[in-house]
């Protein structure tokens, strides 16, 4: 299962590094083209990669730690409260390097509303959270776009932020979203046998060994870096960290740390594949946000989540 | 020796209050906690076990709970909650393999606790679920994963919340002889009066938060029970009465 995994990641990214506006032949390029090639496409094939992995590692561990199937970064309004603070530093003229920090910042008070709207006596209600999400989701956007109108000049455009996109690509932001990445996993692989535990009610998990408030509250502020350093450099990509976490589920069980292991992976294949979906669906050279077409997928299975767990999601 | 002791032990949340003197427990006891709805049975379990603070100083051997840290607790404690959940569709064996957690100290647990964990289920004629997903399971076969759960935990002492709710009489029988004969300090609100004379040693009575009693089998008098409960008790009865 896993070699079929990892295959399937190399033949992405060979598909990935092939579409595109400009038809390319390995065998035959001219400087041109071979620029397009490793100084364009590849730091973007690989950006998509990464992007999709952090999203996908976060999808997972707000699935795991809000206790509902329908989290991710998008759904709990984290994304867009990230997207938020990124403008606001971004028309404020914050260092770049600080942008981040402020989408932190927040992306963790959009998460903290959306969870203490949704928690009553320490039991989190699964569809009063998604309804919250909504709602931070909506004002954040719209906040967005107010930003947008009055800062006009210094922030790229709307389309980009609620939509996302791979626009900015360079060696130096694929350095840090990889880093990231790389270090978060690790982080997380390590409580990877802690994390299982948070899969039961509370009570049972904390008799069990497991600190649980301080455990969820590192994996909210890790999944939320996450979320909102990718943000910061792509705007808003959602469903990626819905899906991903389903799937691998599905494909190697409920193991946590073979679920994040999975996810990010997936992560990464899911959104080389939109992306070069994105780059080649309109022909001429036009290309879409990368957002449009991972929320066309999520939403879609979003509904099927819906019509298949829709008993237990309104029962508990 | 007294495993557990408090001293006096309060605890308010809105109009409910439960006080209790103070008290202990031998090692090895059976206690069951008897008492109507919203008595405080769940309530001093909660306490207990730390997932609520009150007032009052509770020890184990001697050591006061706040200075024990969250995995020796679990060495000491094993819980079953009223409501246990698991989200995702774990097996029946990776639930009751995760009761191990402390045992192995939060790392990876080794063959011994596989062996183990499959000994278990096989002690309480759960092998033929244990690759079934839990979630699956009916109420009374999630209920007997969850109690498997804690047991694999080996604490010292067991905290059931009603072990024998949603289970039918012959599982109830059986969960209730294995307790029994354990070692191990079982305490644990029951609802069946009977089952409970029957297999434990001593009665804590709550009424409204406050201790009624603290009797053995003997002090349970049907005039205690008619108090406990606002019910009449007769023992001359035409009940059915059920063994294995």
């Amino acid at each position: 299962m896993k070699k079929l995994l990892f295959s399937l990641l190399g033949v992405a990214f060979i598909v990935a590094l092939f579409s595109g506006a400009t038809a390319i032949n390995p065998l035959d390029m001219s400087p041109v083209e071979s620029d397009i090639l490793l100084g364009l496409r590849l730091p973007r094939v690989l950006f998509s990669a990464v992007i999709g992995g952090m999203l996908a590692l976060s999808g997972s561990i707000y699935q795991l730690t809000l206790k509902n199937p329908l989290a991710d970064s998008f759904t709990t309004g984290t994304a867009s409260s990230a997207a938020l603070g990124a403008v606001l530093g971004i028309a404020c003229g914050l260092p770049t390097p600080l942008v981040p920090l402020l989408a932190l910042g927040t992306g963790l008070c959009g998460l903290f509303l959306v969870y203490r709207l949704s928690v009553t006596a320490g039991v989190i209600n699964p569809v009063t959270m998604i309804l919250s999400g909504v709602v931070v989701n909506i004002v954040a956007s719209a906040v967005i776009s107010f930003s947008k109108f009055y800062f006009e000049e210094s922030l790229s455009s709307i389309v980009f932020w609620l939509m996302g996109g791979f626009f900015i690509v360079d060696w130096t932001r694929l350095g840090v979203c990889a880093l990231l990445l790389a270090v978060s996993f690790l982080l997380l692989q390590r409580i990877g046998l802690q994390l299982n535990l948070l899969a039961f009610d509370e009570a049972s998990a904390r008799t069990m060994g497991v600190d649980v408030a301080r455990l969820r509250r590192f994996s909210f502020v890790l999944a939320t870096l996450l979320v909102a350093v990718a943000v910061s450099h792509t705007g808003i990509i959602g469903f990626v960290g819905l899906i991903t976490p389903h799937i691998a589920r599905s494909l190697y069980g409920s193991d946590m740390k073979r679920n994040l292991t999975a996810s990010t992976l997936l992560g990464a294949l899911l959104l080389m594949l939109a992306d070069a979906g994105a780059r080649s669906i309109i022909p001429g050279g036009a290309e879409l946000p990368v957002g449009i077409i991972t929320a066309l997928l999520g939403g879609i299975f979003f509904l099927y989540l819906l019509r298949t767990r829709r008993e237990r999601l309104w029962h508990g | 020796m007294a495993e557990l002791q408090f001293d006096t032990l309060t605890f308010t949340r809105g109009e409910f209050n439960l006080q209790l003197p103070q008290l202990r427990v031998i090692r090895g006891e059976k206690l069951a906690i008897l008492g109507e709805n919203g008595s405080g049975k769940s309530t001093l379990l909660q306490l207990l076990t730390g997932l609520l603070e009150g007032e009052g100083t509770i020890r184990y051997d001697r050591e006061p709970l706040k200075q024990i840290s969250t995995i020796e607790r679990a060495h000491i404690f094993a819980l079953l909650p009223q409501q246990a959940q698991v989200i995702f569709p774990f097996s029946v064996f990776e639930v009751v393999l995760f009761g191990r957690f402390a045992r192995t100290d939060g790392r990876q647990p080794s063959d011994q606790d596989h062996k183990q964990t499959h000994e278990l289920l096989k002690q309480l004629a759960l092998e033929p679920l244990s690759e079934r997903s839990f979630n699956q399971l009916s109420g009374g076969e999630q209920r007997r994963v969850m109690l498997a759960r804690a047991l694999n935990q080996q604490a010292s002492v067991l905290f059931l919340d009603e072990p024998n709710a949603s289970l039918d009489v012959r599982h109830s029988l059986d969960i209730f002889t294995q307790l029994q004969q354990t070692t191990q300090t079982v305490i644990s609100p029951v609802h069946d009066i009977n089952l409970a004379a029957r297999f434990f040693d001593r009665f804590w009575l709550l009424k409204n938060g406050r201790l009624l009693a603290d009797v053995d089998r003997a002090g349970l008098t049907t005039d205690l029970l008619a108090e406990t409960y606002d019910v009449q008790v007769s023992t001359a009865t035409d009940s059915f009465t059920f063994s294995r």
